[in-house]
């Protein structure tokens, strides 16, 4: 009877461990869906991120509780996750800034590869828009690497032909999802505001990149009335929501 | 040079799956894979008709002997076709959409036909890529792409070879940096095309390093759209050892099944029923000069095209033209001088361009019309409508006679004019002309080409 008591108390902190990783793993993906259902207006990259960051901070949270019931002091962990996230920040600053500036001119500056732009005093053809930095190819064909954070500080006109009707919407698809079908379905949903977009240029979905996991798709529009630009957006990115659920609905 | 691996795309399919009488459907089940050289040529399967399938099988095969290609994989739409068919050193992979899909893709791949053919100008097709239509058509493309994108996983292809205007947003939508060239098969005239179409085609076309035509003027008109890519212009092909004449019983036993008799004088039309094929404009003018040659007849030669097959689409097209034409037929009083052949298996086909007396192609628009040459390798004289692209190789009264589509009147006096007694010397001038013209559109020409092309796009 003592040998079963002993075992129980020596296991109990291993099954509460267990159990917490456990109820982490339904908090985050609860969380996940949640954050993804608030956010179905913003723009899928936006709103995945999101959901990336949610899922992460209750991970921490569960993984901090779990290793607290194994012995481990939640606060020389919390110092320890504090202190390396602070040395990584310190040290890889610029990277990180050109990075995140990265993220957030795919999502909201109006260029795209193939526009012509003028930034900080240089005017090309954009290239290629990498993790770090914007190339252009400059008229007397130099290339100019104009570093991703710049797109966000300073001031960016996009020269290319209609640019303002332009809206490219960045699409990420995970490698299960049913291209075909959400295409055809997004198409489908699209053709309902074909009066809010000029006629002569119907969407366009083209393939940007592709892994096995997922597929970066970019969907561009042609607004009709520049005023409409940022409803519009907002319209489409919930339309593209709706079809993905609807797609892998569909599938399951 | 070890030999290019190729991927070619068309819509239609190399070979169709037939329901035998005696068994099951052999591509009844998409999953499974096959070998045509098991199978029964005629029971369980057939060649496609038509041109693109005709023109581009006996290339591939052409290549693949003489080293050029190493290996070639087919991707086509084939609903009713087995998963894929090993046939000799070439792989055919097939693609199949649900029946609630094949109609929308059907009406947009129609309206885009129509329109391009210049017989169906509705303005409601302006906005044709904004309909639910479209999204089964982009489907399909889409479809068509990632089949392609999975067998380039693991083939690693060198080039990819897309073939019919309705697979134009596959070069798009597969995404690579590797060569992709584009043939269009049928007219290309840039002032018929909606200006609600022009950004997308081009977007389409933009994805393609060649884009080849069949006519001269197509190019000319084509580059006014100013695509990315190259634009060449290579007549379409035949295999002249494809052609051969049949032995005279054989050709005896052919006709006698259509009721065709010895003193007969034979007018042959060989073309699918489809308004665009002018079988109609064929009928008038025939109408018109029967009862001063009584001994002629009309042949019509030709069944559905496959999007109009039950194997296909099973679009109705074809059975109501027919239906047309029939009636047409029956108002003129000449149902016993005018024979509807339906399908014809090749050496009926051959039998029956044997005993003809002159061809014609009377299409409204024709792509380009290797109907002339099969003639003109038959030693038979053609009459060509001039709405096509072959017209610009024949000079009128030279190696062809020449009419306006628009024009029975026009295409009844040629007809006389080659059933005239005195007409010998005419008659032998056009089929020893043709002849010399038909080495233009023959694979040898044309192997040289291809060749240099698939050279050029992948710097082998």
């Amino acid at each position: 009877m003592l040998t079963l008591v002993a075992f129980w108390n020596a296991f109990k902190p291993y099954l509460a461990f267990v159990v917490i990783v456990l109820l982490t793993v339904l908090v985050a993906w609860l969380v996940n869906g949640l954050v993804g259902r608030l956010m179905r207006q913003s723009a899928p990259q936006a709103a995945g991120a999101a959901r990336r960051v949610a899922a992460i901070v209750v991970a921490l949270i569960g993984g901090t509780l779990a290793l607290q019931t194994l012995g481990i002091s939640p606060a020389i962990l919390l110092l320890v996750i504090g202190l390396l996230g602070v040395t990584v920040l310190v040290a890889l600053r610029e990277p990180l800034g050109n990075y995140g500036s990265k993220y957030f001119a795919d999502l909201y500056t109006p260029f795209r590869v193939g526009d012509t732009i003028k930034v900080l005093g240089w005017s090309g053809k954009v290239l290629e828009v990498n993790a770090m930095s914007t190339i252009l190819l400059s008229d007397d064909e130099q290339l100019v690497s104009v570093p991703n954070s710049a797109m966000i500080r300073d001031v960016v006109v996009n020269t290319s032909p209609q640019a303002w009707k332009e809206v490219v919407v960045p699409i990420s698809i995970s490698g299960n999802v049913d291209l075909p079908a959400f295409e055809s379905d997004l198409h489908k949903s699209l053709s309902k505001l074909r009066f809010r977009l000029d006629r002569r240029f119907p969407p366009v979905v083209t393939t940007k990149s592709r892994t096995p996991q997922s597929t970066d798709l970019s969907l561009i529009l042609m607004l009709r009335r520049p005023e409409d630009r940022e409803s519009l957006v907002v319209e489409v990115n919930k339309r593209v929501a709706e079809t993905l659920d609807r797609v892998r609905g569909a599938k399951r | 040079m070890a030999g290019l691996s190729i991927c070619i795309n068309t819509q239609t399919p190399l070979v169709q799956f037939l329901e035998p009488s005696d068994g099951v459907l052999v591509g009844a089940d998409p999953r499974t894979s096959v070998v045509l050289e098991g199978l029964r040529e005629g029971i369980d399967y057939r060649f496609s008709p038509g041109g693109v399938t005709r023109m581009v099988h006996p290339m591939v095969r052409r290549l693949l002997e003489k080293g050029v290609l190493r290996e070639a994989h087919w991707v086509a739409f084939n609903p009713r076709g087995p998963r894929t068919v090993q046939m000799g050193e070439m792989t055919l992979h097939h693609v199949s959409i649900g029946t609630e899909r094949m109609d929308g893709y059907g009406k947009v791949k129609e309206a885009i036909w129509g329109r391009i053919h210049e017989i169906d100008s509705a303005p409601q097709h302006d906005d044709l890529f904004w309909t639910e239509a479209f999204a089964e058509y982009a489907y399909y493309n889409r479809l068509t792409a990632e089949q392609i994108q999975r067998l380039d996983e693991e083939h690693d292809f060198d080039v990819f070879y897309v073939h019919d205007f309705q697979q134009l947003p596959v070069g798009h939508m597969l995404g690579t940096l590797k060569p992709k060239i584009f043939r269009w098969h049928i007219p290309f005239d840039v002032s018929v095309i909606p200006d609600h179409w022009r950004a997308l085609l081009s977007t389409y076309l933009d994805s393609y390093d060649v884009i080849v035509v069949s006519a001269r003027r197509y190019a000319a008109s084509l580059a006014a759209l100013g695509p990315r890519g190259r634009i060449l212009q290579l007549p379409p092909y035949v295999d002249p050892a494809e052609y051969s004449r049949p032995a005279p019983r054989e050709a005896a036993k052919s006709c006698a099944r259509f009721g065709i008799q010895r003193a007969d004088q034979l007018a042959l039309v060989v073309g699918r029923m489809d308004p665009i094929k002018g079988q109609d404009r064929a009928i008038e003018a025939f109408r018109q000069i029967a009862a001063e040659f009584p001994s002629v007849k009309l042949v019509l030669v030709g069944n559905g095209s496959f999007s109009g097959s039950k194997q296909g689409l099973g679009l109705p097209k074809s059975a109501g033209w027919r239906a047309h034409l029939e009636e047409l037929v029956r108002a003129a009083g000449l149902e016993d001088r005018v024979v509807f052949t339906g399908h014809v298996n090749q050496t009926e086909l051959d039998a029956l361009y044997e005993r003809c007396w002159f061809t014609i192609l009377p299409s409204v628009r024709e792509g380009f019309g290797l109907v002339a040459v099969e003639s003109w390798l038959h030693g038979k004289p053609t009459i060509v409508t001039r709405r096509s692209g072959i017209a610009e190789l024949i000079q009128d009264g030279s190696n062809g006679l020449l009419f306006d589509p628009e024009d029975p009147d026009g295409l009844a006096q040629q007809m006389r004019l080659l059933l005239d007694r005195r007409s010998a010397e005419l008659r032998s001038r056009l089929v020893r002309n043709g002849r010399s013209t038909s080495k233009k559109c023959s694979l040898d020409e044309a192997e040289a080409a291809e060749g240099a092309l698939l050279a050029e796009v992948t710097e082998a």
